[in-house]
């Protein structure tokens, strides 16, 4: 299924056969093309060509066409700081220096990198018609803070009713942002909001709620999709921002991935998130990678999650980490072997399989994922049983489904790596590819013949 | 314990500044951490007594309800807020050396990174809890941090990151802070990074709070 389909499933908690997977590309694109974030974030062009990259090596179901939130902030004059190996940073902020809220009015979608982010949306969008589009936006109390600064964390406390005012601005802001990415062709509009993960759910209802309510509904109304991304521990916010009424919300890994699930389903809404982006997809190595990834999917299952990681990806984060989770979430038997080799890990009690062999016949042992649900599976299941078939009851044959605890002991004690494989009288004979009827034949001849 | 010092102590838990503060609402029209402290002091009760016995009991509790996820930033802001309102009446007494801070602690956002919410919430509270706190801003460099740390034998430093790229240097600051002098303590903390990093980059100390900071400094002193 094409990965536009299989995300908007997903969002609509609809049961997926494939759980989608949502790199958050942002400026590690620019160092997959040998960029600085500096000359990647300020290029339509070098954009495109990144995210293509990302595309193409990390095989995903949806993208964001840009991972930086200062664009807004920028076009509202605030001070960047530009860095080689991250986007930049937000140095000044106006309404501290003199400049009231009255004096800021709400960019022209021509002003700073706006254009040049709708840009690439549009091109990328012809480029890639069945994929999910994000078209990332500063949540409006990130924006807030940007234009007041720390302050505003005071002002709450002291004059309320200026920092509504300034949650009214960014929320305009927003709702520009907003429309003119969905006019540019992004399927989702995802409202990143770090800030909000430093406040208190009754701060965040009161202030926060209200303006991000008004900008999921702007973006349902206009056919788009919404997700609430919020990066940094903000796990007392998840119930009042699933109140909002998002259709996601992202997440990362400073929360547990369980409790967001249950949160988040209990209202409604889908979830996605959150692999390990530092110490798995940074530093760690492809094996890591896999298993942070399949004990995410594995948490989030296959009703209304998405898998991602938990935030922006760090710039220097190695493609190959990347690459071999964009593998396993394609390929369902790899899942079940990992899956079986983390329960050997664990204490698997090994089968007694003294009484397994039968002196006068060769027992067969087909170890799969499930022959119901797993091509490869099938296939092997039906040529041994075909093969079989001539010797009557001088073969039996099992099959060993590896989703179930018998499947996996199994495999454990027959000392099985791979699926699906075949097992004859204990002997690892075939693994993977499925073999000609002829060939598992004349092996069971072999072992007829030595009995 | 004193009423007096109990009171500073309470306006430092609940973010009351002063008498005109409107927060929080239930206390309005009282005397805030500002007033009372300047009372204290006028009836006698020292500067010190008023840190151990009024700052640092609000400040620790509002540390504990911070880790607890009871407050948030905005709360602990006020809080802070409140005492450095009353440490403005104490300056005076720590510089003459008529009373003594716990220690001395540097604390500064790496090199590369200007992201510093989380340094002053834990410099803040840091303060809050007796010590003295250097507070060398954002983007410091290695350089920075050594020549500090060696003004002051003793001292404890802290770094900060919020980016994950910037966890690179703090690697390479702890390193070289480390080759500088190998006893000298660095404590590091920031939204990503972990006791495994903690562990891997030969840092001493990770705390996902700023109480865990002021704890670990404790720990030092005594």
């Amino acid at each position: 299924m094409k990965g536009l389909e299989l995300i908007k499933k997903a969002m609509k908690l609809e049961e997926v056969e494939r759980i989608p997977w949502v790199p958050f590309v942002g400026s590690h694109a620019g160092a997959m093309l040998g960029l600085t974030a500096t000359e990647f974030l300020q290029s339509t062009d070098k954009i495109v060509e990144g995210v293509n990259k990302a595309i193409k090596k990390y095989n995903p179901d949806g993208i964001p066409v840009a991972f930086d939130l200062q664009i807004e902030a920028e076009a509202l004059g605030c001070e960047l700081a530009w860095a080689d190996d991250n986007p930049p940073a937000v140095i000044s902020h106006p309404l501290m220096n003199g400049m009231s809220l009255e004096d800021l009015k709400v960019p022209c979608p021509c002003k700073g990198r706006i254009p040049t982010v709708m840009d690439a949306t549009r091109r990328l969008r012809d480029e890639h018609p069945d994929l999910a589009l994000y078209g990332l936006i500063t949540g409006p109390f990130t924006l807030a803070l940007h234009l007041l600064g720390t302050d505003i964390f005071m002002q709450m406390m002291m004059e309320p009713e200026k920092t509504h005012k300034l949650m009214r601005f960014a929320t305009d802001v927003a709702l520009m942002m907003a429309g003119n990415y969905i006019e540019s062709g992004a399927d989702v509009i995802a409202i990143v909001d770090p800030m909000t993960s430093q406040i208190d759910p009754d701060s965040f209802a009161t202030f926060v709620s209200p303006y991000v309510k008004e900008i999921n509904d702007f973006i349902r109304e206009a056919g788009a999709l919404s997700s609430f991304f919020v990066c940094g521990n903000a796990k007392q916010n998840i119930e009042v921002m699933c109140q909002t009424n998002p259709d996601n919300i992202s997440i990362d890994e400073n929360i547990p991935l369980d409790f967001v699930r249950d949160m988040a389903l209990k209202h409604n809404v889908s979830f996605g998130g959150n692999i390990k982006l530092t110490v798995v997809l940074l530093m760690g190595d492809e094996d890591a990678s896999r298993r942070d990834a399949l004990d995410c999917m594995d948490i989030g299952g296959k009703k209304g999650f998405i898998l991602a990681p938990g935030c922006d990806l760090a710039m220097e984060t190695p493609e190959a980490n990347l690459v071999a989770v964009s593998e396993l979430v394609h390929d369902e038997l790899l899942q079940g072997e990992l899956r079986a080799s983390e329960a050997k890990g664990m204490d698997i009690e090994l089968l007694d399989l003294s009484s397994h062999w039968a002196k006068d016949k060769v027992v067969i042992d087909v170890i799969t994922l499930d022959s119901s649900s797993c091509a490869p599976c099938q296939y092997m299941m039906d040529a041994v049983a075909r093969a079989a078939e001539p010797f009557g009851d001088k073969v039996v044959y099992k099959e060993h489904r590896i989703k179930e605890k018998e499947g996996v002991q199994m495999m454990a004690s027959l000392g099985v790596q791979n699926l699906p494989t075949i097992v004859m009288d204990g002997n690892i004979d075939f693994i993977s590819q499925i073999p000609p009827i002829n060939d598992i034949k004349s092996k069971i001849e072999g072992y007829l013949a030595n009995k | 314990m004193n009423e007096i010092l109990e009171q500073i102590a309470i306006c430092v838990e609940s973010g009351k500044i002063n008498n005109a503060s409107p927060f929080p609402p239930q206390m309005k029209g009282q005397d805030g951490a500002d007033e009372l402290t300047k009372q204290a002091l006028d009836s006698g009760i020292t500067a010190g007594e008023i840190l151990q016995g009024g700052l640092m009991i609000g400040m620790e509790k509002v540390g504990v309800k911070f880790r607890e996820n009871k407050v948030f930033v905005p709360q602990v802001l006020m809080s802070a807020k409140a005492m450095s309102a009353a440490m403005e009446h104490l300056k005076p007494f720590f510089a003459s050396g008529e009373a003594e801070r716990k220690g001395i602690f540097i604390i500064g956002t790496v090199e590369g990174d200007l992201h510093d919410i989380g340094k002053n919430l834990v410099a803040m509270m840091v303060e809050g809890n007796g010590y003295e706190v250097i507070d060398l801003g954002t983007d410091v460099k290695a350089e920075k941090f050594i020549e500090e740390a060696e003004k002051h034998p003793g001292s404890v430093i802290g770094l900060s990151a919020l980016l994950t790229t910037t966890m690179n240097n703090m690697e390479k600051i702890v390193k070289a802070i480390k080759d500088n002098d190998a006893s000298r303590k660095v404590c590091i903390g920031g939204a990503p990074v972990n006791d495994e990093f903690c562990q891997r980059i030969g840092a001493d100390s990770y705390n996902p709070d700023p109480q865990g900071v002021v704890e670990f400094l404790n720990s030092q002193a005594s």
